[in-house]
């Protein structure tokens, strides 16, 4: 490093040369990056210079400002904590029961074979058609909203445990056993932690479930969240409120997704090397 | 071996899987005694009932017929005295090198500070030390059998069950790993039951050897190694050595020919 910059003639040159190692380095981000801008350059240079309507689709700018608008009294925060703390509150529960209820079925013929023909009558259900039974028997209180997350999730978590255990190799729960663990310790000590990476990986996709169930049932009945803020903005023809609450979803999305790995790798900790 | 107790005694037992569409005879009125303290390799070409019989003996499955017999009661299930060595390891990978040997205490709940002390101990018999944190996959395939080998050691059986435990090692590695069994087995003075197709290292290994049939599994016959102990490199030398392999190999080139018509 020393000897090379002592031979480049030209400072000029030696930091072209460092810049072009960062970019080599950063490639892939960068492209990502640039992707981005494009996009929203893009679609701003169309959307102001009038190929495409304002009223049919508004330029990011004035997005921007709607957003900064909603953030500034306080309804957007408002909504993407109360569509999260649903979301969340519906899938915890949702994993709560179904995880370990999973593991149980996942390990006993017995119990697989008396719930097999319930789940397999709820599984087909999308999480929609929950939405007016729920109504009729709960209202469109909060209680409402969590139990469709739960309905909508919980055969889908299920089904992501019970495949999960049966990834586990037979012959560590036989070791188990030949060093004196009971059939509970087993399911502790072997099952659980062996089928983690398996059930965390579904959760995740259950989750994204989640996120389905909790904006179309806030569609249908509620009076704050992400899905009444859009449907609202609906009704009143506001376009770039409907476009600030689908971007207010994407990126509370991406933002649980990322937190959601972090736990990933402190539960997982054997697989991060 | 001047006194000879009988600690586990297989008599007669034959085993039998049936799945419906075929059904197969394992093993065939086997009947071997086991004494305190020695090491018995089971000798037999693949798929001769050797694990068959191993994992009867741990008690995983029943024999069809006859008895296995631990301090003469019957084995009837999954049995912690007689401890498994896989040739899979079986280690628990979310498990640290210490979590996995600490496994057996802490299923019967032993107390973390005296489950340490054990840890300690076998890290250190099995030559692992500096690694007590690491994950199963960050080892060796000959570290991760010295750990499964900690693992039951720690949870204290009267036998070791060792079913072709150095098979997926290389040749190297083996022979140290071969080394290491005997000196453990000294300190430990356990009983060891050892499962192997490797003529050669049934004869550094063992005090008798117990050839099979091919399949199903009979004992074919059985041999007192006369070879002296300590068996180092020299041993492997011997003309004693070449005719003892020679004498086996004999026996087992009969049953493997069989097994293949």
């Amino acid at each position: 490093m020393n000897k090379e910059r002592r031979g480049t003639p030209s400072f000029g040159r030696f930091r072209l040369k460092e810049v072009q190692g960062v970019l080599a380095q950063q490639k892939y981000p960068l492209i990502s990056f640039v992707s981005i801008c494009v996009f929203f350059l893009g679609w701003e240079f169309l959307t102001t210079y009038g190929w495409i309507s304002q009223v049919f689709l508004p330029s990011p700018s004035k997005i921007f400002s709607e957003a900064v608008k909603l953030l500034k009294d306080g309804t957007l925060t408002a909504d993407v904590l109360i569509s999260g703390k649903r979301v969340l509150g519906g899938f915890a529960l949702a994993s709560l029961v179904g995880v370990p209820l999973g593991i149980l079925l996942g390990t006993s013929r017995f119990l697989r074979a008396v719930f097999d023909p319930i789940i397999s009558i709820i599984r087909p259900l999308p999480a929609l058609s929950w939405i007016p039974l729920s109504m009729l028997w709960l209202g469109i209180g909060e209680t409402q909203k969590y139990s469709i997350v739960f309905m909508g999730t919980f055969c889908s978590v299920l089904i992501y445990v019970i495949e999960a255990t049966y990834k586990i190799d037979p012959i560590m729960i036989r070791a188990a056993e030949n060093l004196g663990a009971s059939k509970l310790q087993v399911m502790k000590e072997v099952i659980l932690p062996g089928a983690l990476p398996s059930i965390i990986s579904g959760l995740k996709v259950v989750l994204a479930i989640a996120w389905t169930c909790i904006i179309s049932t806030e569609m249908v009945g509620a009076s704050e969240g992400l899905g009444f803020r859009i449907w609202n903005a609906k009704d009143w023809g506001n376009t770039p409120q409907v476009l600030v609450g689908m971007l207010g979803i994407s990126l509370t999305v991406l933002a649980i997704d990322i937190g959601f790995g972090a736990i990933e790798k402190r539960l997982i900790p054997w697989q991060r090397t | 071996m001047a006194e000879q107790t009988t600690i586990l005694s297989i008599q007669d037992v034959s085993k039998t899987f049936d799945d419906r569409t075929v059904c197969v005879e394992a093993v065939e009125n086997f009947s071997l005694e086991i004494y305190e303290g020695e090491l018995v390799c089971i000798v037999g070409s693949s798929g001769c009932g050797k694990s068959t019989l191993l994992n009867m003996l741990a008690g995983f499955t029943q024999p069809t017929a006859g008895k296995l017999l631990l301090h003469n009661e019957e084995i009837v299930k999954v049995e912690p005295r007689c401890g498994m060595i896989f040739q899979a390891y079986a280690l628990f990978p979310w498990k640290t090198v210490r979590e996995n040997i600490e496994f057996g205490l802490k299923m019967k709940r032993t107390p973390s500070a005296a489950r340490r002390k054990v840890s300690d101990t076998y890290i250190k018999m099995v030559g692992l030390e500096g690694f007590e944190d690491s994950y199963p996959s960050q080892l060796s395939g000959g570290m991760r059998q010295r750990v499964a080998l900690a693992r039951v050691l720690a949870n204290d059986p009267e036998i070791l069950l060792m079913d072709e435990p150095f098979a997926a090692l290389d040749a190297m590695t083996r022979q140290v790993m071969q080394e290491e069994l005997v000196r453990i087995q000294k300190e430990s003075k356990k009983t060891v039951v050892f499962v192997t197709h490797n003529i050669e290292e049934a004869v550094i290994l063992s005090d008798r050897i117990a050839i099979m049939s091919a399949r199903p599994g009979r004992l074919k016959q059985l041999l007192i190694n006369p070879l002296p102990k300590p068996r180092d490199a020299a041993v492997r030398q011997s003309a004693e050595f070449a005719q003892l392999k020679e004498q086996i190999w004999n026996v087992v080139r009969e049953e493997v020919l069989k097994g293949m018509r």
